[in-house]
C-alpha cells in the first residue's frame, strides 16, 4: 500500500492533459467524418476544405486542424467540444453525416459559429437554427432532380428503389418517393438496406420480381458500387439513376466500364466532367496535392470555405459577422452560384451525369438550375 | 466491517476521485471526455457484474444502453419532464425488457446465451431504425432538454461532470453492497464451477437474474444520461460498436473488480483523443495501445494494479473469530429413501429401477465397475441430473423435482470427483461460499471457522484454492460441503490421489461426521479406504444393484466378486 499514492499521482497526471491556448490566427477546425462507412465523402469534405484555406494563407492567416468524428453523434460533439476549448473558431467545416449536424447544431447555435456542410439531410435545415450554412444541394433539390430525370428523361413508369437505413438513406427515400408519386410515377419496389450488407442479391430478387422498368438507388458509395456489380453480374441491364454517390470517382473505380453503362447519378457537380478552366485547374491541383480525384463533396467544401473566406476579406472578423455575411450574400462557386434561401440551403442546382461504359469518367447530361426557385 | 467500506471500496474510490478533482481543474473539453469516462464507467460497471464477476457473456449491453437513451430522450423531448423523472422511467423501462428477455435468454449457456443477447441488441437496433414515428429512425431524436436537476439547469460542464460522477459514485457503492460477503465469493464459486455451487445451495438462476437486471439498470442509466449530455439520441447508441467498447473498457481496465471497469472508461475514452493530431492514423494508434495493455496486462490495469501495489491482494480477507462454535450439524435421524430410479443416456441404461435407502449414523459404499451408474446416482441424488423415472424422498418429501440449490438448502451436499480448482477464491473464502445461507454473516463467519478448527486446512486459510495440494484440495471439498449443514452427504471418490496417510485422516474424520448424525454414501475405488469405513457396501453393474449389505457380505457374492473384484480374486 506504500506505492499506492504513487501510482495514483502517475495515473492521475496521465489523465491530466493541458490545453493549448487560443490562437491569435483565424482559427476554422474541420470536423469531418475520415474513418468509418462515410471515410469517402469525409476524405473529400476534408480535402476540398483543405485546398481552399490553404490557397487563402497566401493572404490570410488562418489556422485549421483536421478531427475525425467517425460516424456516432457523440464523437462529433466531442470534436466540436474540442474545437471549440482550443480557439474561436469563426466557422467549422462541419460533417456530411446528418445525425451528427443535429447533435452539433444546438452546440453551434449557443456557441455561435457557423457550421459549413455539405450533409444531404433535409431536417438539418428546417429547425430554424440560424447558423447552418449547406453548400451541397439538399435532398429537396436533388431528390426532385432525380425523379425529374428519370420520370421526364427516361420516362419510367416502374421505377423501383434500394435505399440505405441511415438518415441519409431516410431522408433521400422521403423526397424522392414524394417527388416520383407527386409526378404520377409511384414506386413499385422499395428497400432500406443497411451500410452493413454486403449481399444485395436478395434485394435484387425481389427488386426484378416487381418488374421495375428503371432501378433507382440512394446508397452510400460502397453500397452503391456492390449493388450495380451484383445487378449487372445478374443479368440485370435495366437503366441505374443512383444517388450523388455514383458521381463520386472513387465509386466508379469500383466497378468495371462495362457494368457502369447505363448508370446515371444525380449530383452537384461532377468536377472531373467538367471543362471550365478554373474547374480544370481546381481539378489538376486537387489530384497533385492529395493523389485522388475530387468529386462534388469536394468541390461544395471547396466552395463553402471559399465563401467564408469571401467573407474573411470582405471584413467580417468575428464568427456572427460570418455567419451574417453568409446568410445575406450570394456567391459564386466553382459548382454553382450559392445564395441562403434563409434557412441555410445554399445550393440550388442539381446535375445529372451519365457513364457510357467506356470510361470511369461521366458525362454532364442534365442540369437542374434553380429548382428549389431561390433565386426568383 | 462490510465491504462497503474496506479497502477495495476505498481504492476505488480514491480511483475515481483523484481524476474527478483533476477534471474540475480542466476547460470545458476536458470536463466532456472526463463526463463521457463517467457516463462509459457506469455502463462498464453493469457489464463488470454480468460479464467479469459472473462470466456470462452478455452482448447486449450495448442494447440496454441504447435504451436507457432512447427511454429517456423521448419522454424528455414529447413530455418535458425533468431529467431525474426521465431517468427513472429509462431505468424501470430497460429493468422490465431485461426482465422479459432474462426469461428466455438466462435458461442458455455460454456461445448460445451470448448469441441470443447479439440478437435482441439486433433487434433494438432494427425498431430504432424503422420505427421512424417514434425514434425518429436514422435520425434519432433530437432537441433532448439539457440536464438538470430539482428544476434547476446545469447549463456549466462543470456541474455536469460532477452529477455524472456523483452518480457513478452511487452505482460504484451498490455495486460493492452488491457483491458484500459472503456474496461476492458465492458468486466467484458460481462462475468458476457453477455444478458446485448448485450444489452448495447457492441459487444460481436468482444470481444470473439479479445480475442481469442489475447490468441493464446500470446500462440504462449510463445511457439516459449520455443522451441528455449530447441532446441527441441515435440508432448509434445501439449499434454493436457501442457494445465492443464497453467491452474492452471492462476487460482493459480490469473484469474482475468494480475499480477496472472505471479505468477501462477514463482510458478508453480518452486514448483517441490523445492520438486524434494522427488524424487518420489514430485508430491504428489507439488499436496498438489496446494490443499493448492486453499483453502487458492480461487481467486488466487493475489487475496489474494488485499484483505490483496491493501487495496481498484478495476481497475483504478475514481474521478468523476466536469464538466457540457450536457442532457443525445439528442432524436428527433422517433418511433418504430412492424408488424405482432409472436413467437412460441414448440406447444405454445408466440406472434401471434402483431401490436405495440410506439413514442417519450411517455410511454406505458404493462400489461397481466404470460405467455402472455410480456417478449418475449421486448426480440424480444432488439435482444435477434429472431421472427419467423413479421417485428420491427425503424425510417424508419428494425432491426428484427440486432444483439442485434447493436440496441443497434441505440438507444433500456432495464432494465431485474433481476438486474444486478455482483461482479468485482462498481456503476461507470459499468454504465461506458455501455457508447456509439460513443464517446471518456473522453466523457464517463462525460456521467456517468452526469447520475449518476441525481441518487440515486451519493453516490455510488464505491460501488460494488453485494452489493447494490434492489432498487439501479433497479437504476443501469436504469443508465446502460440510459448510451447507448436511443431513446427507454424498463424496465422489474423496480418497483419490491421497496417501495411505491422507486417506487414514479422511477415513477417521467421515465417522466422525456420521456419528455426528450425518449419513454418508461414499463412491470410491480403493477398497483399501472404503471398506473398512463403511456400514453397509451396495455393489452396481449396468445400472442395478447386484449385491448389498455388510461389507463381508458383499465380498462373499460370487456376482459382486466376479464383477468388481474379477476372477483372480475368487
Amino acid at each position: 500500500m506504500i506505492k499506492l499514492p504513487k501510482f495514483l499521482t502517475i495515473f492521475a497526471m496521465i489523465v491530466l492533459f493541458p490545453i493549448s491556448a487560443e490562437t491569435k490566427e483565424t482559427y476554422i477546425p474541420i470536423l469531418v467524418p475520415i474513418t468509418g462507412f462515410l471515410s469517402l465523402e469525409g476524405t473529400a469534405q476534408r480535402n476540398g476544405a483543405i485546398q481552399a484555406l490553404d490557397e487563402a494563407s497566401s493572404s490570410l492567416k488562418i489556422k485549421y486542424e483536421v478531427s475525425d468524428t467517425s460516424t456516432s453523434p457523440e464523437i462529433a460533439v466531442t470534436a466540436l467540444q474540442r474545437a471549440l476549448s482550443r480557439g474561436k473558431p469563426v466557422a467549422i467545416a462541419a460533417p456530411i453525416f446528418g445525425t451528427q449536424m443535429l447533435a452539433m447544431l444546438p452546440i453551434a447555435k449557443r456557441a455561435g459559429v457557423p457550421l459549413i456542410t455539405v450533409s444531404g439531410t433535409a431536417k438539418l435545415t428546417e429547425l430554424d437554427n440560424p447558423f447552418i450554412f449547406r453548400f451541397f444541394p439538399g435532398d429537396a433539390v436533388v431528390k426532385v432532380a432525380h425523379a425529374r430525370y428519370v420520370t421526364e428523361v427516361l420516362r419510367a413508369k416502374r421505377p423501383a428503389l434500394l435505399y440505405q437505413t441511415t438518415a441519409y438513406g431516410q431522408s433521400g427515400y422521403s423526397h424522392l418517393s414524394k417527388a416520383l408519386r407527386k409526378a404520377g410515377v409511384p414506386l413499385v419496389f422499395e428497400e432500406a438496406l443497411a451500410p452493413s450488407v454486403k449481399d444485395m442479391l436478395p434485394a435484387l430478387t425481389k427488386l426484378r420480381a416487381s418488374k421495375p422498368d428503371v432501378i433507382l438507388l440512394h446508397l452510400h458509395s460502397t453500397p452503391t458500387a456492390l449493388a450495380i456489380r451484383q445487378a449487372r453480374n445478374s443479368g440485370i441491364e435495366l437503366p441505374i439513376v443512383a444517388g450523388s454517390a455514383m458521381h463520386q470517382p472513387s465509386t466508379a473505380k469500383l466497378l468495371k466500364d462495362h457494368q457502369l453503362r447505363g448508370v446515371c447519378a444525380e449530383t452537384a457537380a461532377s468536377p472531373i466532367s467538367e471543362t471550365h478552366p478554373k474547374l480544370i485547374q481546381f481539378t489538376t491541383e486537387y489530384k497533385k496535392r492529395f493523389q485522388t480525384l475530387p468529386d462534388a463533396f469536394a468541390l461544395a467544401q471547396y466552395d463553402g470555405m471559399n465563401m467564408v473566406i469571401t467573407a474573411l476579406r470582405s471584413g467580417a472578423k468575428t464568427a456572427m459577422d460570418i455567419r451574417n455575411w453568409l446568410a445575406t450574400n450570394t456567391f459564386n462557386g466553382l459548382a454553382m452560384k450559392y445564395k441562403s434561401d434563409g434557412k441555410g440551403n445554399m445550393g440550388h442546382d442539381a446535375t445529372i451525369v451519365c457513364y457510357d461504359g467506356t470510361t470511369k469518367t461521366p458525362k454532364i447530361t442534365k442540369k437542374y438550375l434553380n429548382v428549389d426557385g431561390t433565386f426568383n | 466491517m462490510s465491504s462497503l467500506y474496506s479497502r477495495d471500496f476505498i481504492v476505488t474510490l480514491i480511483i475515481i476521485l483523484i481524476p474527478l478533482c483533476l477534471a474540475l481543474n480542466t476547460d470545458s473539453y476536458g470536463q466532456r471526455i472526463m463526463t463521457l469516462s463517467g457516463i462509459y464507467a457506469i455502463a462498464a460497471m453493469g457489464y463488470h457484474l454480468i460479464f467479469g464477476r459472473l462470466g456470462a457473456l452478455s452482448l447486449a449491453q450495448g442494447c440496454f444502453f441504447g435504451l436507457g437513451a432512447y427511454s429517456a430522450g423521448l419522454i424528455g423531448v414529447h413530455f418535458g419532464l425533468s431529467f431525474l423523472t426521465c431517468l427513472l422511467f429509462a431505468v424501470i423501462f430497460t429493468a422490465l425488457v431485461s426482465l422479459i428477455i432474462a426469461l428466455p435468454v438466462l435458461r442458455l449457456e455460454s456461445h448460445y446465451f451470448a448469441l441470443a443477447t447479439l440478437g435482441i441488441a439486433q433487434v433494438a437496433l432494427l425498431i430504432a431504425i424503422n420505427w421512424t414515428e417514434v425514434t425518429g429512425g436514422a435520425n434519432g431524436t433530437y432537441g433532448i432538454p439539457q440536464l438538470d436537476l430539482f428544476g434547476v439547469e446545469l447549463s456549466s460542464s462543470n456541474d455536469v461532470l460532477i452529477l455524472v460522477w456523483v452518480i457513478l459514485i452511487i452505482i460504484v457503492s451498490l455495486t460493492f453492497w452488491i457483491m458484500r460477503a459472503p456474496f461476492n465469493y458465492q458468486v466467484t464459486l458460481l462462475k468458476d464451477t457453477p455444478e458446485v455451487a448448485a450444489s452448495s445451495g447457492i441459487d444460481i438462476g436468482r444470481w444470473r437474474l439479479t445480475f442481469f437486471i442489475m447490468s441493464a439498470i446500470f446500462g440504462a442509466t449510463a445511457g439516459a444520461l449520455q443522451a441528455y449530455t449530447i441532446g441527441v439520441v441515435s440508432p448509434a447508441t445501439l449499434e454493436f460498436q457501442v457494445m465492443v467498447s464497453i467491452l474492452a473498457m471492462t476487460v482493459i481496465g480490469g473484469k474482475n473488480h468494480p475499480a477496472g471497469a472505471v479505468i477501462g472508461a477514463i482510458l478508453l475514452t480518452h486514448l483517441p483523443e490523445w492520438f486524434r493530431f494522427l488524424e487518420t492514423h489514430y485508430l491504428i494508434a489507439y488499436g496498438a495501445a489496446l494490443l499493448c495493455t492486453i499483453i502487458v496486462a492480461p487481467s486488466g490495469i487493475f489487475g496489474l494494479f494488485e499484483k505490483f501495489i496491493i501487495r496481498n491482494p484478495g476481497y475483504d480477507v478475514k481474521s478468523l473469530p476466536s469464538k466457540e462454535n457450536k457442532a457443525v450439524s445439528d442432524a436428527n435421524s433422517t433418511s433418504l429413501e430412492i424408488q424405482g430410479l432409472s436413467k437412460t443416456y441414448g440406447g444405454i441404461k445408466a440406472l434401471k429401477n434402483l431401490n436405495m435407502t440410506l439413514t442417519s449414523y450411517q455410511i454406505v459404499g458404493l462400489v461397481g465397475p466404470n460405467g455402472s451408474g455410480k456417478s449418475t446416482l449421486i448426480n440424480i441424488i444432488s439435482g444435477l441430473q434429472r431421472q427419467d423415472e423413479g421417485t428420491i424422498e427425503l424425510d417424508g418429501s419428494f425432491i426428484e423435482n427440486t432444483a439442485s440449490y434447493k436440496r441443497s438448502n434441505r440438507g444433500i451436499a456432495r464432494t465431485y470427483q474433481t476438486s474444486l480448482r478455482s483461482s479468485d477464491l482462498n481456503v476461507y473464502q470459499a468454504i465461506l461460499a458455501c455457508s447456509s445461507n439460513q443464517h446471518n454473516l456473522k453466523h457464517r463467519h463462525n460456521q467456517t471457522h468452526a469447520i475449518l478448527r476441525n481441518s487440515r486446512l486451519i493453516s490455510k486459510t488464505e491460501i488460494m484454492v488453485g494452489d493447494l495440494s490434492t489432498a487439501d484440495a479433497r479437504e476443501l471439498d469436504l469443508c465446502m460441503a460440510l459448510a451447507t449443514e448436511p443431513k446427507i452427504l454424498l463424496l465422489d471418490e474423496p480418497a483419490a490421489g491421497l496417501s495411505s496417510s491422507e486417506q487414514r485422516f479422511l477415513s477417521t474424520k467421515i465417522r466422525h461426521l456420521a456419528q455426528s448424525g450425518i449419513s454418508i454414501l461414499i463412491v470410491d475405488h480403493s477398497m483399501d479406504f472404503l471398506l473398512p469405513v463403511v456400514d453397509r457396501l451396495i455393489c452396481l453393474d449396468q445400472g442395478s444393484v447386484v449385491a448389498e449389505g455388510v461389507p463381508a457380505k458383499v465380498l462373499a457374492d460370487p456376482k459382486a466378486l466376479k464383477l468388481y473384484f474379477g476372477n483372480a480374486r475368487s
